[in-house]
């Protein structure tokens, strides 16, 4: 049963996957940019133009950059799973987003583990008693519902704990530019630095990340304290609670009833969180100049490099399209409520 | 069949003391509402005490307040209850749990919601069985499965993997009774465990708690706002008034003679009730009155999504409706009865047969086209607050009808407006008013208001009344008929409250499983039902009368397991299984509804070919 | 307990004797503002509102300084908050030759505050734009797709869907550098991206609201298809992206400025508090910390106002 479920939302994902990159493809087509003279300059000759535009493929029809797009033309498209080469780099956009996904992907997840140990704690605390600190933080945090300036609070964070506190390290990168970087397996450098036995490069990574993931927390947390606080008022004032209780369970075991009832409604809001990070983190990365997607895509749009933001906008959809079934066959299995 | 319960002396130790019991609500704005105050309560074992009260009278709160629990935002803030001679209020939180569960039992009113949605019912049976014996988990389950199987579920071991929602009211009220059963408690606390539970499944779960608390000789405390299930199984009644025991008394002397005015009021609207069915005509003589809506015929089916297979909601339904003729429809769920008014006002299509308004077919035209019959149709539904869009004012929901239907002038609907409220008993300034700020019966004189405002010859009541107090019940069912009298509509009454039917209805129309199974004149089916089912039905049906007690009967005629769905129907009879009058021919072909001589129609062949003597009925 | 019997709460007076002929909105809204009028909180949120579209219309006009000539002083830091009495004092009273630099100023010799209160003129503006544009659009579409429920709806959700699979800043940033910085391009930008999460909400509403009882009532009373969507269904559907334009707004005034901040928004020297915090993030690292702060802390803080008010319509509306 499951399994025809998970089979049929592939297949949707795959249109879905489909469209996105049609919306894309035309729409960074119809819109008045034009990458060429980007390229060669606004005061190149008409020939190095002609011959600029013909090298990025520009030169031909839509239809036919179409084609060549998804694979049925001469060079490798989407239907080999090849995204193109980076106008600007030449490098394979495949190859190049392999490089840059990881470190985002390591810095959002980090974030969002780090978030819910803190406000699933939070939020429970909330709802179990009403009225004391724990209840007024988390209803004034919880307000914003993730709506932070993320590049600001990473400043201030900076400003406070590298300039004036000292103790977090300078905004530049992931890991000390002094240290030798490790070679790539997973592109996690949390866990490639512990596959080589690189301590000191895994220490400089937690290091550095101090301040990003801190930022990220700050800003999602609040949202997911509210979610986690609602869901256990709910929860707690529902019939199944105090027939529970009056049928002498525990404070604890209630406690515990609660929680799963009020936890897996929530499973899927986690992937609108996933995605908002995912957003907050392009410019987190600018302020602490970590190469992750989110600088990737800052370059490609800003270069007009087409092939690229192609590329970034493809993966982040399918990322998200990823989570958001695997959340929905997580919420499924623990909701038997769920039909599929 | 049990002997009469023995109610116990005074001589034997009380089991439960409360006393001085108070509970208090905090609102939105931090201020505290008082919700009970100063409850007071003896139980001796083995008793059956019933607490009575409209609702928000507190009498839920108190009984749960009684082991200590209270529904968030409220607090206990007052009183002692001891039991067995200890305080319960003021017990550690291990102890009192030790006791909940184990020597006092609760059962609350809603089955469904009362089951963790994510966890099976195996899980949640063994896990309260650990809580109080030590025991593993194997074993644990392995009782779940034997109580599932004392209630009376078949193929217990699949349905111990069940969850909630996949369990029927039913069925989820009778694994509740018995987890709350299974220790052999002293003391059953029940709070309205039948509500929402059709009639006959409520005769067959009032019979199982009463013959379990005898043998376990426990006591129970029942709260109800049915005088029915007071006088047919309690000993002991208390009387509840916003928070406040105003009355307390052994059941027969309660009804014989009831001390407070309170008390006097309830019961003499149910008296009225028992008076009016044999009192004077209560609406006007049907004289050879035209018949006016001719249903012939009328199946409806609703596909089940992800399957080929239908719900046979509506199965070959015929009647008709005279002028100024009130027909009542009753049925338990699955009957079709709902489905049969809906199909009457177009709110559902009919698949196949039709429905005949002088003359004019409107079994299959379209929807848009069905709109100029809506002057002269019309529906009232059960919940009046429900019916109402929550933002307008009553003027507003008056006027709508008008605006549609008719060509008078603002002033004139202004007018009109005024002379609705009036004819339906409210004060003509509740029209800038809006629903919330209506109590339930005003709410519910507007939506008739609103159905009569163009004049229609015939209206359909989906269950108008079940979802209001016994008193506000009796004043609506006055107005219906007094309305019906002056304004000469017809109405088809659909419920599934048996007293009412028998005071409001000329004819009435017996629906199981989308047929019909008997129809008649009120008086004659009533006192005399002939089909199986109809037998059951009136018989399962509580009557506040404590000379006839359900349980000092000798006989009581019930129907074995539970309502079938209407998805995959039996070839012959849709009774056959639960019938205690079947016979084997029963199961082989389809039953007909065929005229009685004396205008009956049974849907029955061993009683219109005769083979059911009456001695048998 | 019976549900009916539950929700009533006795009989209550019409407001006025004779027509309910007052003008409906203003009693309404009259009652509404009654109703919030004890709360502090609340007040505070409406206050940091109204400023933000106050200032977003007058901000460069009462602002001490040209938001965008140097005024000669260079990187000067603010005055210490316990001089802000006096300095006030004294500049109401005309006795200092220039205004104070109450937010400092930035290496140009810009004045911060100055800017920073001019800014709204640019992200109010944006933001309200794009997220009142959604909200409407969204509606619209959301009603549509709620009540008709046929293949046509069915492919505008699935469209919907794709669209929300956009990542939201990534998106935005492109379509306002493809398209040029103008801030139309920015108020659709923001619009596109936002449109989606109202239909959704609204779609989800109408279709739980349609399965209530005065919509099956209204039918029966002979309303056509049309007339219950607008009478009806629309009014009491609404609530939900009420809350949800609230915090809209403040996820569109981040976004407005954090395009900026990446140099895919508003165009320099245009003060906006996006480019103020970019421009400064190179000197807050060395210590100079007003030119980032203080906008930062307006975006912050003007955010927090409209979250307030999104949760007391929230908390004011879940009864109804």
């Amino acid at each position: 049963m499951i399994g025809r479920f998970i089979v049929r939302r592939v297949i949707i994902a795959l249109f879905q996957l489909l469209g996105v990159s049609l919306v894309v493809f035309f729409l960074i087509r119809l819109l008045p940019a034009d990458p060429v003279a980007n390229l060669v300059g606004l005061n190149a000759s008409e020939e190095a133009y002609i011959q600029a535009e013909r090298s990025l493929g520009l030169d031909k029809s839509l239809f036919e950059q179409l084609s060549v797009f998804l694979g049925f033309s001469e060079p490798s498209g989407l239907v080999d799973g090849s995204l193109g080469v980076s106008w600007l780099t030449s490098e394979p956009v495949f190859h190049e987003i392999g490089r840059f996904l990881p470190v985002t992907l390591e810095l959002v997840t980090l974030s969002l583990l780090l978030s819910f140990l803190i406000a699933i704690p939070l939020g429970m605390a909330s709802a179990t008693r009403p009225g004391s600190i724990a209840d007024k933080v988390a209803l004034i945090w919880g307000m914003f519902a993730g709506a932070q300036p993320d590049y600001w609070w990473g400043l201030l964070f900076v400003f406070v704990f590298f300039y004036v506190l000292g103790v977090a390290p300078p905004p530049m990168g992931s890991i000390d530019p002094m240290m030798s970087r490790p070679s790539v397996i997973t592109g996690f450098l949390i866990i490639d630095s512990i596959l080589l036995g690189r301590f000191d490069v895994f220490l400089s990574v937690l290091y550095h990340l101090m301040l990003p993931v801190l930022t990220l927390v700050f800003v999602i947390s609040g949202a997911i304290t509210k979610m986690v606080r609602q869901n256990m008022v709910r929860a707690l004032a529902s019939d199944y609670i105090l027939y529970a209780r009056s049928c002498g369970l525990s404070k604890k075991e209630v406690g515990r009833y609660a929680l799963r009832a009020a936890l897996t409604p929530a499973v899927t809001l986690v992937g609108i969180f996933y995605m908002i990070l995912l957003s907050a983190a392009v410019t987190v990365e600018l302020v602490f100049s970590l190469s992750g997607i989110g600088q990737y895509a800052i370059r490609s749009i800003l270069t007009f490099d087409y092939p690229a933001i192609q590329g970034v906008v493809l993966v982040v959809a399918l990322l998200s399209l990823f989570i958001y079934l695997l959340l929905d066959i997580i919420h499924a299995y623990l909701d038997p409520r769920v039909q599929y | 069949m049990s002997a009469p319960r023995k109610a116990d002396s005074a001589a034997t130790a009380p089991i439960l003391e409360a006393e001085g019991l108070t509970v208090h609500f905090r609102g939105k704005d931090g201020a505290e509402t008082m919700a009970v105050a100063d409850f007071s309560l003896t139980v001796r074992p083995g008793e059956f005490i019933g607490i009575m009260g409209e609702p928000g009278c507190g009498k839920s709160t108190a009984a749960i307040a009684l082991i200590g629990l209270v529904r968030p935002p409220g607090r206990i803030t007052g009183g002692s209850v001891r039991f067995m001679g200890r305080e319960l209020l003021t017990m550690e939180d291990d102890e009192i749990t030790a006791i909940r569960g184990k020597d006092i039992g609760l059962i609350v009113q809603n089955p469904r919601t009362s089951l963790h949605p994510m966890l099976t019912v195996g899980n949640q049976i063994s896990r309260v069985y650990r809580a109080h014996n030590k025991v593993s988990k194997k074993a644990a389950w392995r009782h779940a499965i034997d109580m599932l199987r004392m209630v009376g579920m078949n193929d217990p071991e699949r349905r111990v993997k069940a969850y909630a929602h996949e369990l029927s009211s039913g069925m989820t009220q009778r694994v509740l009774i018995a987890m709350a059963m299974s220790s052999k408690p002293k003391l059953l606390i029940a709070d309205e465990p039948t509500s929402g539970l059709d009639v006959t499944i409520q005769a067959q779960f009032l019979d199982q708690m009463w013959e379990t608390a005898n043998q376990t000789g426990s006591a129970v405390l029942l709260v109800t706002q049915d005088l029915g299930i007071i006088a047919n199984y309690c000993d002991r009644v208390l009387i509840m008034e916003q928070g406040r025991i105003i009355e307390e008394a052994p059941v027969r002397q309660f009804f014989e003679a009831p001390k407070q005015e309170y008390s006097r009021r309830i019961l003499a609207t149910q008296r009225q009730e028992g008076d009016d069915a044999s009192g004077e005509a209560h609406h006007g003589e049907l004289t050879d009155a035209q018949t006016i809506i001719r249903v012939a015929g009328l199946c409806k089916q609703f596909p089940i999504r992800g399957s080929a297979e239908v719900v046979h909601a509506v199965d070959d339904v015929s009647f008709e409706i005279r002028r100024g003729e009130a027909v009542g429809l009753v049925g338990e769920s699955g009957s079709g009865k709902t489905t049969v008014g809906r199909c009457l006002v177009r709110l559902e299509e009919p698949t196949a047969g039709d429905i005949l308004f002088h003359d004019a077919s409107l079994g299959g035209i379209k929807r848009a086209a069905f709109t100029p019959y809506r002057k002269a149709i019309q529906i009232v539904f059960q919940d009046p607050f429900d019916s109402m869009n929550p933002r307008w004012t009553v003027e507003k929901v008056l006027r709508e009808p008008l605006d549609l239907h008719t060509d008078l002038t603002a002033e004139q609907k202004r007018e009109r407006v005024v002379e609705l409220l009036e004819m339906t008993g409210l004060d003509a300034s509740l029209r800038a008013d809006q629903p919330r700020q209506l109590s339930a019966g005003h709410q519910q004189r507007v939506v008739i208001a609103r159905a009569i405002a163009t004049n229609p010859e015939f209206i359909v009541l989906d269950e108008p009344t079940s979802a209001l107090s016994p008193e506000t019940r009796i004043e609506i069912i006055q107005l219906l008929m007094e309305l019906s009298r002056k304004l000469g509509f017809a109405y088809l009454f659909i419920s599934h409250d048996l007293t009412t039917v028998r005071v409001i209805c000329h004819r009435v129309i017996v629906m199981y499983l989308g047929q019909i199974v008997e129809v008649g004149d009120k008086d004659g089916v009533f006192s005399h039902p002939r089909h199986p089912y109809s037998k059951a039905l009136l018989a399962s049906h509580l009557f506040p009368d404590v000379t006839n007690r359900r349980v000092d009967r000798a006989e009581r005629i019930t129907l074995e397991g539970e309502i079938p769905s209407p998805v995959s129907l039996p070839k012959g009879c849709y009774l056959y299984g639960r019938c205690p009058s079947q016979k084997a021919a029963c199961a082989d072909a389809p039953q007909q509804l065929r005229a009685m001589p004396d205008g009956r129609e049974i849907r029955c062949w061993r009683v219109t070919e005769g083979d059911l003597p009456e001695a048998e009925s | 307990m019976s549900m009916a019997e539950g929700r009533g709460r006795g009989r209550g007076r019409g407001r006025g004797q004779g027509q309910d002929s007052a003008p409906a909105p203003r009693r309404w809204l009259f009652a509404r503002l009654d109703a919030f009028s004890g709360n502090k909180f609340f007040a505070f949120g409406v206050f940091i509102v109204a400023l933000s579209i106050f200032l977003a219309a007058f901000g460069a006009m009462i602002s001490p300084y040209d938001p965008q000539a140097a005024t000669g002083d260079i990187s000067v830091p603010p005055p210490p908050i316990t001089e802000w009495p006096r300095l006030f004092y004294l500049a109401i009273s005309g006795q200092l030759e220039r205004p104070p630099h109450w937010f400092g100023t930035d290496q140009s010799g810009l004045d911060v505050f100055s800017r920073v209160i001019s800014a709204p003129r640019a992200d109010m503006t944006i933001a309200l734009g794009g997220a009142l544009i959604s909200l409407f659009l969204g509606t619209f579409l959301g009603l549509i797709a709620g009540f008709y429920r046929n293949w046509a709806t069915e492919l505008m959700m699935r469209v919907s869907d794709v669209l929300q699979a956009f990542p939201v800043f990534i998106t935005a940033m492109i379509l306002v550098s493809l398209a040029g910085r103008e801030t139309g391009n920015l108020v659709l930008a923001l619009a596109l991206v936002y449109t989606p999460i109202f239909i959704r909400l609204t779609r989800s509403e109408v279709m739980a609201q349609s399965a209530r009882g005065y919509v099956q009532a209204a039918w029966a009373v002979g309303n056509s298809g049309f007339k219950i969507a607008i009478k009806h269904v629309l009014p009491n559907s609404l609530v939900p992206s009420l809350v949800q334009l609230s915090v809209t707004v403040g996820f569109a005034i981040i976004l407005t400025a954090g395009l900026s901040f990446v140099g895919a928004g508003v165009r320099p020297p245009t003060p906006e508090w996006g480019i103020m915090i970019s421009v400064g993030a190179q000197q807050l690292i060395l210590g100079e910390w007003w030119p980032s702060i203080f906008p930062g802390l307006a975006i912050t803080v003007t955010v927090f106002g409209y979250a307030i008010v999104g949760h007391a319509i929230e908390q004011k509306f879940r009864e109804t």
